[in-house]
C-alpha cells in the first residue's frame, strides 16, 4: 500500500485533506465570482464561453479540422498527467477534445493533422457510411494481416486524414481514436458529438410520445443543457508513454476518476477557468425550479435539463444524482421510443453509463412541498449551531432562497439560499483522486430560487 | 435523548409504527400491522405542530461482526475483535423507545446490514439519528449522516449529504423528515466521508408502500399498480468487505482506495451459508442489545436472514438494493423472475407501455435497486425435508466464495418451496 511519497501520505491525513479541499473550493468560487462575468478565458475556444452547461464548438459548415497535441492537465491531489489530445487547428492542447455540435442532416467533415510519434485514426460509433479520405472508412491491416487500426490514419508525425459523413440522427455520440484505442483513449483522444434535430434545436429527439391527450416531447431548456464525459486515468500508463516506454494493459489500474477531464472539486469550476488551463469544461448542472405555470412569471421554468452522459471508461459507472429521478430518453443516439410509437423512457436516481456508452437525460427538480419559513415550515426542529457540522454550500437554512446563520468562521460559498444536491459515482472508490477522498466523479446540481432572485 | 412527551394525537399510528419499521431490526416476528392504523395523517394536521417524537430513532457507531474462515493474515480475524466476532464496522441500530442510558450503551455495538424500515406512501414519517462516537477510534470526529437514496424531489436538509446541508457531530441528534409520494424500493446510507463509511457498513434498505395496500387491503403491492401484487418480500441488500480496508480503520490506517479489491460479498450482512440461518431474538429490554439468532451467538450484530421461505404459488417480491462498489449478477436457479421495478420505480412508460421482463438474473449496480416478483413452483420436497430447494446466489462465480476459500459462500441463499399439503403461515414481516 506504501507506494506514494512522504508527502502524498501526510496528505492522505484527513484533516490535511479536508484543509486543502476546503482551501480549492474557497479558491473556486471566489475566482469564478470574479471572472464570472467576463465572457473569454485563455481556451481553445473562440465563441463566448457560458460559465456553465455545454460549450459548443460548431461553424456553418460544420468543418473541423482538428490537431492531436501533448499537453498536461492537474489533479486535485496536486499531480500534474501527462495527455494527449484533439484541439482545433492552431489551438493550445485541450482536455477533453471539443464538443462538436452539429445540426441533422449536416455533411460533418473533421480533418486529423497528427503531431504525435504514432498513427492517430478517429472512430464515430453511431455514424454510418463514414468516408476517409473520399473513400469508405476501412479498418486498416498490416502486410501480415494483423488488424492496425479501426480505421484510416494520419501518420506519425504529420500525417492527416480527413473524415466526413452526414449526421443523420440527432443524438449524443463519442468520437475518439480507432488506434490502439486502449491507449490512445486513455491519453486523451475523445471528445463528444452533439447532433440537433433540424426542425428543434431545443428537443434532444424528433419523436414523440402520444398518451391520450398529452404528447411528451424531449424538449429541453437550451439554458440548462450539460455534457458529463466520464473517463478514468492511469497514470503509470500516461507516464510510460510520455518516457516512450512499453505499457502491459494487464497492469491497467485508474487512479483517477474525471468528468469533462476534471476531479472534484475542479468540476464544479466555470468553463474556461483559467486555472486549468487546459481543462475548459465544468460540470455544474445548473437549473431553476421546474414551474410549468405560465402564469408564474419570472418563475416560469417550463422544461427539464437535458445531461449528456457519454463514458470512456473501462467499467460501468453507476453515475447518482441525489435530489430526484432522471429520465432516460436515449441510449447511443437511439431514442427510447418503439416503432409503434411505445415510451420505452424510464426513470432511475442511478444512471448506469457503460464503456463507450451515451445516455441522454431529461432531469428536473420540483418544489413540491414548497416549505416557507413562515407559511409552511418544516415539520421538525433543526438544531442549534452548536450541534450540528455544516456543510460548505448549505445556507445556514433549510428554505430555498432564504439564508441564516452559520458558526463564526465556517467557510460559507452558499450566493443566495440556493439548494446544491451532490450527483456522483456509486462505486464510491471511483470518488478518490490515489487516496484522497471526495475527488474524483462528483459535481453537484445546483438549484436556483425562482427568479426573481437575489442571486448572481 | 429521548423525549416522552408523545403528540397524542399520532400516538397509535406513530408507535406502531415504530415497531413495524423496526421490525427485521429487532427480529421481532410477533407484529401484524393494523391497516386501520397505516392511514396517513392528514397534512394540515401535521403542519401545525412541531414533530418532538420521532417515529424511528437510530443510533450510529462502530461495533464487530462475524465473517467465517480462512483468516487472511492478518486482517481477518481482526486481531483487536472480540470474543467470536472478526470484523470492524461502522453502522446503524434501531434503537426506538430505549432510554438514554441503553441508548449510550450501544456504542460499539451496531449491525451489518442496518435494519429494514418502510414506510407509508403519503404518510408524514420522521427518523431522528444520534450519533454514540467510535470506541476503538476516540482520535476521529466524524459526523454521521442518514441519506434516504432516491427520495424524489429532496430537499438537502433532509437529503444527509453533508457538504449541501449539515452533519450530526458526536453526542448529538438531528431528526429527518419524509412525506413520502413515490412507492418502492430505496437504500439509505451514512453520506459522511462516504467512501469510508458505506464500505464500513453503514448501508440498509427502506421502501416506501404503495396507497393501493391501503386502498385493497390487506392485499400487498410493490408500486401502485396491481400487477406488482406479492404475497412474500425479501430485502435483498447487497455489499461487500475488503478485510484490509475494515483492518485498516480499527488500526489507524488509511486504505489506497482505488486498489479496491473485497475478499467477502454479503447478502443482508451475512455471507452464506450464514446467510440461511435465522433472523436475530430482537432488542434485550434490559441492556438494550441485540439479541443473538438461536444457536448463533456470533452472528448477534448480523440480525437479517436472508432465507426465503415460500409456499407453492406464492408471489414472492425480492428487493434487491446494492450499496457495495461492484455491480452484481443476481441469478435464480429454476424459477425465472419478472423485473418489474428498478430504482423505486415501476418499468412501465407513461402511455402504459409495458417495460417489465421475464428473467433468471438480476443484475444491479452500485446505488442501484431492482424489485423482481417470482410465483414458486409446484413442487415435490426435496429428499428428507419438508420443502424444495433453489438458490439465488451471484453469478460472477467469485463473489460466492468466502474469503477466496473453495466450496460456497458469499452472496448466496436458498429459496424453499413448501408444498400445498404443508403450507407455511402468511409472512408478517420481510425477510421471515
Amino acid at each position: 500500500m506504501m507506494r506514494k511519497t512522504n508527502t502524498t501520505q501526510y496528505l492522505k491525513d484527513r484533516n490535511t485533506v479536508w484543509l486543502l479541499i476546503s482551501a480549492v473550493i474557497v479558491i473556486l468560487i471566489l475566482v469564478a465570482t470574479v471572472v464570472g462575468t467576463t465572457t473569454h478565458r485563455t481556451m481553445a475556444q473562440t465563441a463566448a464561453m457560458p460559465n456553465h452547461g455545454i460549450v459548443c464548438t460548431s461553424n456553418p459548415s460544420s468543418t473541423f479540422t482538428l490537431a492531436t497535441t501533448e499537453g498536461t492537465i492537474s489533479t486535485p491531489d496536486g499531480n500534474v498527467i501527462y495527455m494527449w489530445g484533439f484541439a482545433e487547428e492552431g489551438k493550445a492542447f485541450q482536455h477533453p477534445g471539443p464538443v462538436l455540435c452539429v445540426t441533422e442532416g449536416d455533411t460533418v467533415t473533421i480533418i486529423v493533422n497528427n503531431t504525435l510519434p504514432k498513427d492517430v485514426s478517429m472512430i464515430f460509433p453511431g455514424q454510418e457510411n463514414v468516408q476517409a479520405n473520399g473513400a469508405p472508412s476501412q479498418p486498416q491491416f498490416d502486410t501480415a494481416g494483423n488488424l492496425t487500426s479501426l480505421a484510416p490514419v494520419a501518420a506519425a508525425e504529420g500525417g492527416s486524414v480527413t473524415y466526413s459523413f452526414v449526421a443523420d440522427k440527432p443524438g449524443t455520440y463519442l468520437y475518439e481514436s480507432g488506434t490502439e484505442p486502449l491507449i490512445q483513449v486513455n491519453m486523451g483522444l475523445f471528445g463528444a458529438l452533439v447532433v440537433r434535430p433540424a426542425a428543434h434545436v431545443d428537443w434532444a429527439y424528433n419523436e414523440v410520445v402520444v398518451s391520450g391527450t398529452v404528447t411528451y416531447t424531449t424538449q429541453f431548456n437550451p439554458d440548462a443543457e450539460f455534457v458529463l464525459m466520464l473517463s478514468e486515468i492511469d497514470p503509470m500508463l500516461h507516464a510510460a508513454v510520455e518516457q516512450g516506454l512499453p505499457y502491459n494493459m494487464n497492469n491497467y489500474t485508474p487512479r483517477y476518476w474525471m468528468i469533462n477531464g476534471r476531479s472534484f472539486p475542479d468540476t464544479i469550476a466555470p468553463n474556461g477557468a483559467d486555472w486549468l488551463p487546459s481543462q475548459p469544461y465544468g460540470s455544474l448542472i445548473h437549473i431553476y425550479p421546474f414551474n410549468d405555470d405560465p402564469g408564474a412569471g419570472e418563475a416560469y421554468y417550463p422544461y427539464p435539463a437535458l445531461i449528456r452522459y457519454l463514458s470512456v471508461g473501462t467499467e460501468n459507472y453507476p453515475h447518482h444524482p441525489h435530489g430526484n429521478h432522471g429520465r432516460i430518453i436515449a441510449r447511443d443516439g437511439n431514442v427510447l421510443v418503439g416503432s409503434g410509437g411505445e415510451d420505452l423512457s424510464y426513470e432511475k436516481f442511478t444512471v448506469v453509463v457503460g464503456p463507450g456508452e451515451t445516455h441522454d437525460e431529461l432531469f428536473a427538480w420540483f418544489d413540491v412541498e414548497g416549505w416557507d419559513p413562515v407559511t409552511n415550515p418544516i415539520p421538525v426542529v433543526i438544531p442549534q449551531l452548536q450541534n450540528l457540522t455544516f456543510g460548505t454550500f448549505y445556507s445556514g437554512s433549510p428554505y430555498l432562497g432564504n439564508t441564516d446563520q452559520l458558526p463564526v468562521g465556517h467557510q460559507a460559498l452558499n450566493a443566495c439560499g440556493e439548494y446544491y444536491h451532490i450527483a456522483h459515482n456509486h462505486a464510491l472508490q471511483q470518488i478518490t483522486a490515489w487516496g484522497v477522498v471526495l475527488s474524483g466523479h462528483i459535481t453537484f446540481t445546483r438549484i436556483d430560487p425562482p427568479l426573481p432572485n437575489t442571486c448572481e | 435523548m429521548i423525549n416522552q412527551e408523545y403528540m397524542k394525537r399520532r400516538l397509535s399510528r406513530r408507535q406502531v409504527l415504530k415497531l413495524g419499521g423496526g421490525l427485521i431490526g429487532l427480529g421481532t416476528l410477533s407484529a401484524i400491522l393494523p391497516k386501520a392504523l397505516l392511514k396517513p395523517v392528514g397534512v394540515e394536521a401535521a403542519r401545525d405542530q412541531q414533530i418532538t417524537t420521532p417515529d424511528l430513532h437510530f443510533a450510529a457507531s462502530d461495533g464487530w461482526i462475524y465473517l467465517p474462515d480462512p483468516a487472511i493474515p492478518p486482517y481477518h480475524p481482526d486481531n483487536m475483535a472480540p470474543e467470536l466476532l472478526t470484523t470492524y464496522i461502522f453502522g446503524f441500530r434501531n434503537v426506538t423507545g430505549l432510554t438514554d442510558q441503553q441508548v449510550f450503551a450501544q456504542k460499539m455495538k451496531m449491525q451489518l446490514a442496518a435494519p429494514t424500515w418502510w414506510i407509508d406512501q403519503e404518510a408524514d414519517f420522521t427518523l431522528k439519528i444520534t450519533n454514540l462516537g467510535l470506541q476503538i477510534r476516540p482520535d476521529l470526529i466524524d459526523a454521521h449522516t442518514l441519506h434516504f437514496h432516491g427520495f424524489r424531489q429532496a430537499i438537502p436538509i433532509f437529503d444527509g449529504e453533508p457538504h449541501s446541508s449539515v452533519g450530526v457531530p458526536i453526542s448529538r441528534n438531528l431528526t429527518y423528515f419524509y412525506r413520502p409520494h413515490d412507492p418502492g424500493t430505496y437504500m439509505y446510507h451514512c453520506h459522511f466521508e462516504e467512501t469510508e463509511h458505506v464500505h464500513m457498513g453503514m448501508v440498509g434498505t427502506v421502501f416506501v408502500r404503495p396507497l393501493l395496500d391501503q386502498t385493497l387491503a390487506p392485499r400487498r403491492f410493490c408500486y401502485n399498480d396491481e400487477s406488482t401484487e406479492f404475497d412474500r418480500e425479501f430485502a435483498m441488500m447487497l455489499n461487500e468487505i475488503w478485510t484490509f480496508a475494515h483492518w485498516c480503520d480499527s488500526h489507524v490506517q488509511l486504505p489506497e482506495w482505488s486498489d479496491y479489491l473485497p475478499d467477502f460479498w454479503l447478502l443482508n450482512g451475512r455471507v452464506y451459508p450464514d446467510t440461511i440461518a435465522p433472523p436475530g431474538g430482537g432488542t434485550d429490554p434490559v441492556t438494550g442489545d441485540l439479541i443473538p439468532p438461536t444457536g448463533r451467538p456470533e452472528l448477534q450484530y448480523q440480525p437479517i436472514s436472508s432465507l426465503i421461505n415460500c409456499n407453492v404459488g406464492d408471489r414472492v417480491l425480492l428487493r434487491f438494493v446494492n450499496l457495495g462498489y461492484e455491480e452484481q449478477s443476481m441469478r435464480m436457479t429454476g424459477i425465472s423472475m419478472r423485473l418489474i421495478g428498478r430504482d423505486a420505480t415501476l418499468l412501465k412508460g407513461r402511455d402504459g407501455t409495458d417495460l417489465t421482463y421475464m428473467t433468471d438474473t438480476v443484475i444491479v449496480g452500485p446505488g442501484e435497486s431492482a424489485d423482481a416478483i417470482f410465483v414458486a413452483p409446484d413442487v415435490t420436497p426435496d429428499d428428507g425435508l419438508d420443502y424444495k430447494r433453489f438458490f439465488l446466489y451471484n453469478r460472477n462465480a467469485n463473489r460466492i466464495s468466502n474469503g477466496g476459500a473453495p466450496g460456497y459462500g458469499g452472496q448466496m441463499t436458498e429459496v424453499h418451496v413448501y408444498p400445498a399439503s404443508n403450507p407455511l403461515p402468511p409472512q408478517t414481516v420481510p425477510n421471515t
